[in-house]
């Protein structure tokens, strides 16, 4: 048994259509060049190496270095306000030689694995007391992401807090009076943490022509490349709004709309449906993990991992206001799709080892 | 052991049930965002289709050659002439300091025309626009280009139109010129504001229309069809293919009634005069000539004049651009006077036998006041044809005192004057028939019976056009036949004949009145006698002196003659040849005083050049 390799063939095959895909559609919206998709396949192929590596270890492992885990990438996080490389005016990376890092994406590993560690032994329901603890961890998460500035990342780190919190039993009660509060406090909300970009974003959301050529024109231009696809799309490399540089951020936040502009409804049906299934597997896997922490990370990083999805999903399509989130497996990026191999080898790893008491 | 089972099942329920309301959110998100996609690329589709397409392509406008303008005879009058200019694309240039340097060294560059450059860069440095840095290249400095085009591929050799009228000017007032676009209103909605801005120009001076004359009257016949060309555009508008042509359509040429040798001729005889020609054929109403002096460089107006040129001649005392034949207000003086003949005959007030003493005078019965011209010596007993052969004041004083002015006046319409003669020309003036009323209404002072014996000779409030003389001379000629005057074949069926009603003005009367007419000339008491012996064909004539100031003796005019812009107008009206009148003219030289002396030899010379073709 101990030299078994633990897989799960369904995710293996799904991550792995996902990442082709991606890097496919990437090709398309880097105007054929290969010079920027070959660091992206280097990054797939690494990532590959990593997703293998971690899937080996048993999770008990995980549970036991959780906290020296978390320590390490808030500090990694933290030197990023010091040593880290500024890019448009936010401070999220590391750079080593040729490498770039983002230690904020290792919070969104190492704070569900370290909340779910923490809730392992509690008593359920959860006391008030571990919840405000837990709370305050994610709160810190948040800030010090935040703080880069990086809503869009501090925005994930603390939903796979809160995911955690939630699986693990959080009183209904208690998540009423934190909405009640939410609700009350909005307007103050609104008026005094918003930054104005932010606002513009909210607003544009709602009447994008009022300001077609500024804040609009992103949702605008998505809107035109997704529609213009039709049913089955212009065809690969033939989207004008792409290949003219009409829509965005093709290669990071709006690559969805490379996809439904050349592949159509279609397309995005198929992806929809690889998203979906990754999601419904996890589910299957979680609820039949060995134990509580196993169930906990699995849960904290899909439903993660969808909350990401969809947002950029329905940010591209103008459902809701555009906050910079890539899409998982597809937008440019070495860092995030690396934790991505990581994150879902340590789904394999709580998945695929079994309990001892059943030996 | 139990308790602990128990609490692993609460355990698993709890994350069981709670990932899935998770679950079910996340499908209610999946559904919402595919119902979406849904909306756009099935249901609205069609909507963002477009707006994809129409984000990238560009559509220019292509500019059409406008139609020429043809003579009587073939000759084209107003042409598209090829000109090649260097033409630089300033979004290419970084320097233009360095690249003038570069460039003058291969084509050499007039000052003037690197300054031009250097200020126009700026301006147009940010426009997908064409600048052009030499005008006019001949074929050296093409060939020479061409060799070292290689090295400058910010300049290409353009070949652009000019719009060249012929006839050195003389033509400068009725074909008019094509300037710079000024009316943008016309833009359409197929192209947007911005496209304008790139046109593809066949001229050299970019978007024209006509300005003046009959570039103006018929622009639309003219101006043709825009074409268009669509480009693919990237997002920040750089070209990447073209995709559709449609090209222009040039507009139709002009084909018209005037004739370049008499109008040549007419230019020729008018140098250094101020006046006009206007020559109708008396049959069709055709404008043959129509020639306005002094004239303007038509040419230079509509490809480029200095501003100290322009300057000068609108501020020249001469008034240039000022069109005579059709605008000129004049007084018809003595050629009135067969008008007249008709007038009293057909109201019976006299008859060609009747024979008045003239004492070189005339006074009105009513209050003893004296009526004479300073020329007038007194012709002893006339009868009206000899009246008109000596254009004798006495004798039409006397016709005008017996008439009723609102007869008069309604006579004067149907002549033609205080209206509009002609279909197709440019600003033409209804000249001025006076009435009671009129007088009553503009100068708020009664009619008085000598006003109308004034008119009797011409002189007074009335006001005729150089194109008025034309068409009443044509309708004497005719005999009472008019048709209105028109410069474009597309008017010739516009121009339908009418017939001047005369009750008692009969056949033999009209003959009467073109033997008088004839005399002028060829008697050898007549006003023009001094012409007979100039010409080889028979003219009917009538001259007239045009009073700019009136007076009364010799002695006067003498002391005022010292001005040269207060001598008297010299007008004739002529129509040849005599048997069967062709051609119907007239002549109005300023200040030139003598109508048998200075317009006379005018009229003759162009009627010449008409009926030796």
């Amino acid at each position: 048994m101990n030299n078994k390799i633990h897989l799960d063939p369904y995710l293996f095959i799904s991550i792995s259509m996902l990442s082709f895909i991606g890097l496919f559609i990437l090709f398309s919206a880097s105007e054929s060049s290969f010079g920027a998709i070959s660091r992206q396949l280097i990054y797939i192929v690494l990532g590959f190496f990593l997703f293998f590596i971690f899937s080996q270890p048993d999770p008990d492992i995980y549970r036991r270095f959780s906290l020296l885990f978390l320590i390490l990438s808030l500090f990694l996080v933290a030197s990023t306000y010091f040593i880290g490389t500024e890019i448009n005016g936010a401070k999220r990376w590391l750079k080593f030689y040729v490498f770039s890092f983002q230690p904020s994406e290792l919070l969104k590993l190492a704070l569900p694995l370290f909340l779910s560690s923490y809730l392992f032994h509690k008593k359920l329901p959860i006391s008030f007391k571990d919840t405000l603890i837990a709370i305050l961890f994610i709160f810190a998460c948040f800030l010090i992401v935040a703080r880069q500035p990086d809503l869009g990342t501090a925005l994930l780190v603390t939903i796979s807090g809160i995911f955690v919190l939630f699986l693990a039993g959080l009183s209904w009660l208690f998540i009423f009076l934190c909405l009640s509060a939410i609700a009350v406090f909005s307007p103050f909300i609104w008026n005094n943490l918003l930054q104005p970009f932010q606002k513009d974003r909210i607003w544009t959301l709602f009447n994008p022509e009022s300001d077609p050529y500024g804040a609009g024109w992103n949702i605008i231009q998505s809107k035109i490349a997704v529609g213009s696809g039709g049913l089955f799309g212009k065809g690969y490399g033939q989207g004008s709004q792409t290949q003219l540089n009409f829509l965005p951020e093709t290669q990071t936040d709006f690559i969805f709309s490379v996809l439904a502009e050349e592949f159509g409804f279609v397309g995005v049906l198929l992806l929809v449906m690889i998203y979906a299934f990754v999601l419904l597997r996890c589910f299957y896997l979680a609820v039949n993990a060995r134990d509580r922490f196993c169930r906990l990370v699995i849960g904290g990083f899909i439903f993660t991992f969808c909350f990401n999805v969809f947002v950029n999903l329905a940010m591209v399509v103008g459902l809701i206001p555009v906050v910079g989130m890539p899409l998982p497996f597809f937008s440019r990026g070495g860092t995030s799709l690396l934790s991505l191999f990581i994150m879902f080898g340590i789904i394999t790893s709580m998945a695929s080892h079994k309990k001892f008491m059943q030996r | 052991m139990k308790n602990d089972f128990q609490e692993r099942q609460f355990e698993i329920n709890t994350f069981t049930q709670r990932s899935l309301f998770i679950t079910i959110i996340l499908f209610l998100v999946i559904v919402i965002f595919l119902y979406r996609v849904f909306y756009l690329q099935i249901l609205e589709h069609d909507e963002f289709d477009e707006a994809a397409f129409e984000n990238k392509t560009y559509t220019v406008p292509v500019q059409p050659l406008r139609g020429r303008i043809i003579d009587r005879n073939g000759i084209v009058l107003t042409d598209n002439i090829a000109t090649f200019d260097l033409i630089t694309n300033p979004s290419e240039i970084n320097d233009p300091i360095v690249f003038l340097n570069d460039i003058n060294k291969l084509i050499n560059l007039s000052e003037s025309e690197k300054t031009n450059f250097l200020n126009s860069f700026d301006d147009r440095a940010f426009f997908n626009k064409e600048l052009i840095l030499k005008s006019n290249l001949n074929e050296k400095d093409i060939a020479k280009f061409e060799v070292q085009s290689f090295r400058f591929p910010n300049v290409f050799v353009g070949k652009r139109f000019r719009r060249i009228a012929l006839g050195n000017d003389s033509f400068a007032h009725v074909l008019g010129y094509a300037g710079v676009l000024t009316d943008t209103s016309f833009i359409s909605k197929k192209f947007n504001r911005n496209s304008w801005n790139d046109a593809l120009y066949s001229y050299a001076n970019g978007l024209i229309e006509g300005k003046s004359g009959l570039e103006k009257t018929f622009d639309d016949v003219l101006k043709g069809k825009f074409g268009y060309k669509q480009f693919e555009v990237d997002s920040k508008g750089r070209f990447i293919k073209e995709i559709d042509y449609l090209p222009p359509v040039k507009g139709d040429d002009l084909q018209t009634t005037l004739d370049l040798k008499a109008q040549l001729r007419a230019a020729n005889l008018m140098q250094d005069k101020k006046g006009s020609v206007v020559v109708v054929d008396v049959q069709s109403g055709e404008i043959v000539v129509l020639l306005s002096a002094p004239t303007y460089p038509i040419n230079k107006m509509a490809n480029g004049i200095s501003k100290d040129q322009y300057d000068e001649l609108l501020n020249n005392k001469d008034k240039p651009f000022f069109d005579r034949s059709v605008a000129g207000r004049y007084p018809p003086a003595s050629t009135l006077k067969p008008f007249f003949a008709f007038h009293s005959i057909n109201n019976q007030l006299t008859n060609w036998e009747n024979v008045i003493r003239d004492p070189g005078y005339f006074i009105l019965p009513d209050n003893g006041r004296m009526y004479r011209g300073w020329r007038q010596i007194p012709l002893g007993r006339i009868d009206l044809a000899t009246a008109i052969v000596r254009s004798s004041n006495t004798f039409f004083f006397d016709l005008a005192y017996k008439s009723n002015i609102n007869d008069i006046s309604d006579d004067l319409i149907k002549f033609g004057f205080g209206n509009t003669v002609c279909l197709d020309c440019f600003q033409e003036d209804d000249g001025l028939v006076p009435t009671p009323n009129w007088k009553r209404e503009n100068l708020n002072f009664s009619w008085f019976k000598g006003d109308t014996v004034n008119l009797g000779i011409g002189q007074g409030y009335m006001i005729s056009t150089p194109i008025q003389l034309a068409y009443y001379a044509a309708i004497i000629a005719s005999k009472g036949d008019k048709k209105k005057l028109f410069i474009s074949e597309l008017n010739r069926q516009n121009s339908s004949k009418e017939v001047i009603t005369a009750e008692a003005f009969n056949n033999s009367d009209w003959q009467k009145l073109h033997e008088s007419m004839l005399n002028v000339i060829e008697s050898d008491l007549g006003t023009a006698r001094g012409l007979r012996n100039s010409k080889e064909f028979l003219v009917a004539a009538k001259t007239g002196t045009g009073e700019v100031v009136s007076l009364n003796s010799s002695a006067e005019y003498n002391r005022i003659r010292e001005d040269i812009s207060l001598r008297d107008h010299a007008i004739m009206i002529a129509f040849a040849p005599y048997e069967n009148p062709k051609y119907a003219i007239s002549v109005i030289v300023e200040n030139g005083e003598s109508g048998g002396g200075v317009a006379g030899p005018v009229a003759l010379g162009v009627l010449e050049e008409l009926l030796d073709e």
